[in-house]
């Protein structure tokens, strides 16, 4: 592992490091990087955001819902299942 | 508990289970057939239900599942996407040196509840157009929470397949992002 990274390959270690456990060398250089370069700690900062923003509870009521045909369906279905 | 218990889980939390399924799955249709087979299977399971969570977190425990055995049918028949055409995207956002082809623009925080609901509609929209693989990848991560080790085994791919995936579509998101005029409140 070397130590100076090109932000490409940063963006590579901070998003690896956000589904699994870096090495000791990648953490040091991956540290290094984000300590003086804004792009990449904008980018690292960016995944993580989206990553919060994605899990937050999907009570959204503008969010997308069931269409009333789709309800009807579902409904049909579960009737069926019961009278069987 | 009859067709009545059913048509109240319907009613109370089938949008919820539908927005939850449409994030992960990218299609409306799929997303419905998701609903539908979690409600069956609560039909099924009913006797088994304890009562110590709420329904919503039991339904919502069985609707994981669903989503998975969805996923796993469909990935057998989509078509595996064209490598370099990802790897030249991906060569774009940056110079020959390695270094960021354009300045990040930083984003604020959503300060209230439009500006965070419009901030989701550009997130789904966003994953919507990632390649179907890749999007897949990573919805399972990013909304659904699964492990990475888990993802690889339900879709057949190597973990540093998975790896790969995952660090082009966060490239590929939050430019997507930036370039729908996300920048956060006040930013």
């Amino acid at each position: 592992m070397k130590w100076l990274t090109t932000c490409k390959e940063t963006t590579e270690l901070a998003s690896r490091a956000m589904d699994a456990r870096l090495s000791f060398g990648e953490r040091l250089a991956l540290g290094m990087h984000l300590a003086i370069c804004a792009n990449c700690a904008r980018f690292a900062r960016q995944i993580k955001d989206m990553r919060t923003f994605l899990r937050m509870d999907a009570t959204d009521d503008a969010g997308p819902h069931l269409t009333e045909d789709a309800r009807r369906r579902i409904e049909t279905e579960l009737q069926n299942k019961l009278d069987h | 508990m009859e067709m009545r218990d059913a048509r109240t889980w319907l009613d109370e939390h089938g949008d919820y289970l539908f927005r939850i399924a449409r994030r992960q799955l990218h299609s409306d249709e799929l997303a419905e057939d998701a609903v539908q087979d979690t409600l069956l299977a609560a039909l099924t399971a009913r006797e088994r239900y304890a009562g110590d969570a709420s329904p919503r977190t039991w339904l919502v425990g069985i609707l994981k599942h669903k989503i998975v055995d969805i996923i796993r049918r469909r990935v057998r028949e989509v078509e595996l996407p064209r490598d370099d055409e990802d790897e030249e995207a991906v060569d774009a956002l940056f110079r020959q040196n390695g270094h960021w082809a354009e300045p990040l623009r930083a984003w604020g925080n959503p300060q209230t509840e439009a500006e965070l609901s419009q901030l989701r509609r550009i997130l789904d929209d966003c994953a919507d157009r990632l390649k179907p693989l890749m999007a897949q990848v990573f919805s399972l991560r990013e909304a659904g929470g699964m492990e990475t080790e888990e993802i690889c085994k339900e879709l057949g791919i190597t973990p540093t397949n998975c790896w790969v995936l995952l660090h082009r579509a966060r490239l590929f998101m939050r430019q997507c992002l930036e370039l729908n005029g996300y920048s956060g409140a006040g930013a």
